[in-house]
């Protein structure tokens, strides 16, 4: 019999209901999981496993007195540290957050907990979001269960490693500008970023409103569907939430190759290391055999979507992390001299540097004299690329493109070049200026054994097909990846 | 991007700037700067302002107030907190 830390989401939602399984003993085998590799990985900054087993024991007392509140009733699922939930610190990597407890829960935690998941918190980030590696955390930098001397990708490299280190069968993330997609791309998992719109960004601590969404990790596929369907819906607190018909996951199946149009990108115009490149377009030619018609779509617009991205998320960044000011609530430090002081010096040691860096970027796109040539031209061009997809989504089902141009690189290799760490995200970040939807789904190894993603892209609001074609490409054998038993 | 320039910048977004990290800081900001103005070389004199705002599908709630925090879940995470007020440093000179 399969460990039970080994098992799939879907095996430990049937285990469950069948009966074979209780929450306890699944939780208490995470916990120990835990305890034997976090001290390498460190994807988590804080368990408290009291907590924890209480949450699973209270599980099975409902599943015996036939009081269960949903199917899901018991399983795991580990949360970002961005994520509020009432009693919890919620410090997003931050040290100006560092002691804040939540006095409140998101919403997609309510939902959560009106399903009876089992909440694993703080899994560690980058500081609020931002950053495509963990190394931006204030607190620890996590690593990859594939390599421990590399990275598992950011911002929700925390998220992705308790998923692939099989510390939790799924986790949440948020994902701005690639930020649930890569490190899942990276740690070999599925990761989906919703629509814009889809889910509700109440109770997310905010980088950008316009790009967040919050989305699930999960260790296989049934797991992304699952929670597509828990957390996406109107909510009240949350005005851009989109009226749209409820995503169920029943209309998702299995999509037939055969006579579908595929998007695909000319792979020597970007710089994708080899294996990427290969695998890539091994899948293709794969596909192509199963009777899918490649169609070659114009990216060129691409090159211009991280300048982009930079311009209009630092700009939203600065405005919403005006509100961490030392007065009502985080790190407050004292100074003899006026109220301009405490915010400024409060700033000062509360944020990092990388914050550091996009708040005074963000504040110099919208000061007066660059405004209209910065932030101004940015949103226009942001107009093009959601037009470009628009274009795209006429003539083909599905947008198929590696999730990251390279596998996961070595803590520090890119830390001293912010550029350069930007460009990690030059597939992904595009995605979130369209606001259209995509998934990653593992894609195999590469030589070194470290996995490779593939990301597909649908319109907005189409994740029922989104979700059918992430089905039948996680089928194929090439895409395989087998999660590491032993952290080396 | 000069130093000067920086120094507004910063005290704009009230950070304070070390005089050991303004010259890293500034050279990093300007690479940044000249890696962002790529988007002057793309033509956008076709889109209207008014495309802007075509994705965003705003409806507001009511304006009916319901249920909100209690002042004394507020009261736990303020950093300074007495007799329903959060305490600032004096504002007005006297």
């Amino acid at each position: 019999m399969k460990e039970l830390i080994y098992l799939t989401y879907s095996e430990i939602k049937n285990k469950l209901n069948d009966g074979s399984l209780s929450s306890e003993d699944l939780v208490t085998a995470y916990l120990q999981r835990i305890n034997s590799v976090d001290s390498k990985l460190k994807a988590f900054l804080e368990i408290n496993q009291e907590k924890i087993l209480k949450q699973a024991k209270e599980s099975d007392v409902r599943r015996k007195s036939g009081k269960l509140l949903s199917e899901f009733d018991g399983i795991p699922i580990g949360i970002k540290d961005n994520i509020c939930i009432t009693g919890e610190i919620t410090s997003c990597s931050s040290k100006i957050l560092e002691n804040f407890v939540s006095p409140y829960d998101a919403t997609v935690i309510t939902k959560l907990k009106e399903k009876g998941f089992v909440l694993f918190p703080r899994l560690n980030m980058d500081e609020f979001a931002m950053g495509s590696s963990t190394e931006n955390s204030a607190f620890q930098t996590s690593k990859n269960p594939f390599d421990s001397e590399r990275i598992p990708g950011g911002s929700s490299g925390g998220s992705a490693a308790a998923v692939a280190a099989s510390m939790l069968p799924v986790s949440l993330g948020s994902d701005t500008g690639g930020s649930i997609r890569q490190p899942a791309s990276l740690c070999g998992i599925w990761g989906l970023k919703p629509t814009y719109g889809r889910v509700s960004r109440f109770g997310l601590i905010a980088y950008a409103s316009s790009l967040d969404q919050i989305g699930p990790f999960s260790n296989d596929m049934q797991g992304i569907i699952d929670l597509m369907e828990i957390l996406s819906g109107i909510d009240s607190k949350d005005q851009t939430t989109a009226k749209v018909e409820h995503f169920e996951s029943k209309s998702v199946s299995d999509i037939d190759w055969k006579g579908k149009k595929i998007g695909i990108m000319k792979t020597e115009d970007f710089n994708f290391s080899p294996d990427v490149n290969v695998r890539y377009l091994e899948i293709l030619k794969s596909l192509e055999a199963k009777g899918a018609q490649l169609v070659p779509l114009d990216f060129s617009l691409l090159k211009y979507a991280i300048p982009v991205y930079y311009l209009i998320a630092t700009a939203e960044c600065s405005s919403n992390l005006s509100r961490f000011d030392g007065i009502r609530y985080g790190l407050r430090k004292e100074t003899s001299g006026k109220l301009d002081d405490l915010y400024s010096e409060s700033r000062s040691a509360g944020f990092g540097k990388e914050v550091k860096r996009r708040i005074l970027l963000g504040t110099f796109s919208l000061s007066s004299g660059y405004y209209d040539a910065y932030y101004g031209k940015a949103q226009k061009a942001r107009v093009l690329i959601r037009k470009q997809y628009a274009e795209f989504f006429k003539s083909v089902d599905v947008i198929l493109q590696p999730t990251s141009p390279t596998t996961a690189f070595k803590v520090g290799e890119k830390t001293k070049d912010p550029i350069q760490m930007y460009q990690a995200d030059i597939l992904t970040t595009s995605v979130n200026l369209a606001g259209v939807p995509a998934i990653s789904c593992p894609a195999g190894v590469d030589q070194n054994g470290l996995p490779i993603g593939i990301q597909l892209t649908t319109s907005h609001f189409d994740e029922s097909k989104l979700l059918g074609f992430a089905k039948s490409l996680s089928n194929l054998d090439l895409c395989k990846v087998s999660l590491p038993k032993e952290i080396k | 991007m000069d130093e000067k320039e920086l120094k507004n910048i910063a005290n704009l977004a009230k950070l304070n700037i070390e005089e050991n990290e303004i010259s890293g800081m500034l050279s990093d900001f300007s690479r940044i700067v000249q890696y962002v103005d790529e988007i002057k070389n793309l033509d956008t004199s076709k889109v209207g302002d008014d495309e802007i705002y075509e994705q965003i599908f705003y409806e507001l709630r009511k304006d009916l107030s319901e249920n909100s925090l209690k002042r004394e879940d507020l009261a736990k995470i303020a950093p300074s907190y007495e007799n329903g007020y959060v305490v600032v440093p004096k504002v007005i000179e006297t």
